[in-house]
């Protein structure tokens, strides 16, 4: 059997903060067969959470096999993951992205970041928004973190 | 550092991915990554260091647009 990469006490945690969740959240997982090291612990990290409600759901897609899928998604680096809004059977894609293991500090982000997408909300302050509603043309915003 | 994801959830137009640096070496190097979290904007055409507060980052994408 495997070794849960989640403790209890970091489990029951998430399920408190969890009660925020509204509406459901699909995590679309992309991993790769060779040369990922992280790929197997990343799936199961996020198998471990959305495991923790049933507003949670998680598809696993393979980065080769199912390349039509990731490029529809924008996803390029395994394991990746994207954080989609999930309406009845319908995947909503928000450009919400992990490439790499969401480890220590950014598992933090990524529980925040289930809550946010499930909220359907930015919660951005108003002038922000304002600005972001009158863009022109694609941002793309990469955010290169570590996990300590 | 959830404010790019904020700002995607907010605009069709933006997208954010968060990158795990030392997985991804040598886009990491690509981008000089140096100390995190790093934000890059539009494959480097603007650059931001640090956690930013989301006025900042709108004046970074900003210039960067501009560029």
């Amino acid at each position: 059997m495997q070794t849960r990469l989640l403790n209890d006490a970091i489990i029951e945690q998430v399920r408190e903060v969890f009660d925020q969740l509204q509406e459901p959240v699909e995590v679309l997982f992309f991993g790769q067969e060779a040369g990922c090291e992280y790929c197997e612990d990343t799936l199961q990290l996020v198998q471990e959470i959305v495991a923790l409600s049933d507003k949670l759901g998680v598809r696993v897609y393979d980065l080769d096999r199912d390349a039509s899928i990731a490029q529809q998604y924008k996803v390029d680096k395994a394991p990746g993951i994207v954080i989609a809004g999930r309406d009845g059977d319908q995947v909503q894609d928000y450009g919400i992205r992990y490439a790499g293991i969401p480890a220590g500090h950014e598992f933090s982000s990524l529980v925040h970041d289930l809550i946010l997408v499930s909220g359907r909300d930015s919660g951005l302050d108003a002038k922000t928004r304002q600005f972001l509603a009158g863009l022109k043309e694609p941002i793309l915003l990469q955010v290169f973190v570590t996990p300590t | 550092m959830v404010l790019a994801h904020r700002m995607a959830l907010e605009s069709p137009l933006v997208e954010a991915e968060m990158i795990e640096a030392m997985e991804f070496p040598e886009l990491s190097a690509r981008h000089d990554v140096n100390g995190v979290p790093q934000t890059t904007i539009n494959d480097g055409a603007g650059t931001l260091v640090g956690a930013a507060p989301e006025s900042y980052l709108v004046t970074e994408i900003q210039k960067a647009l501009k560029s």
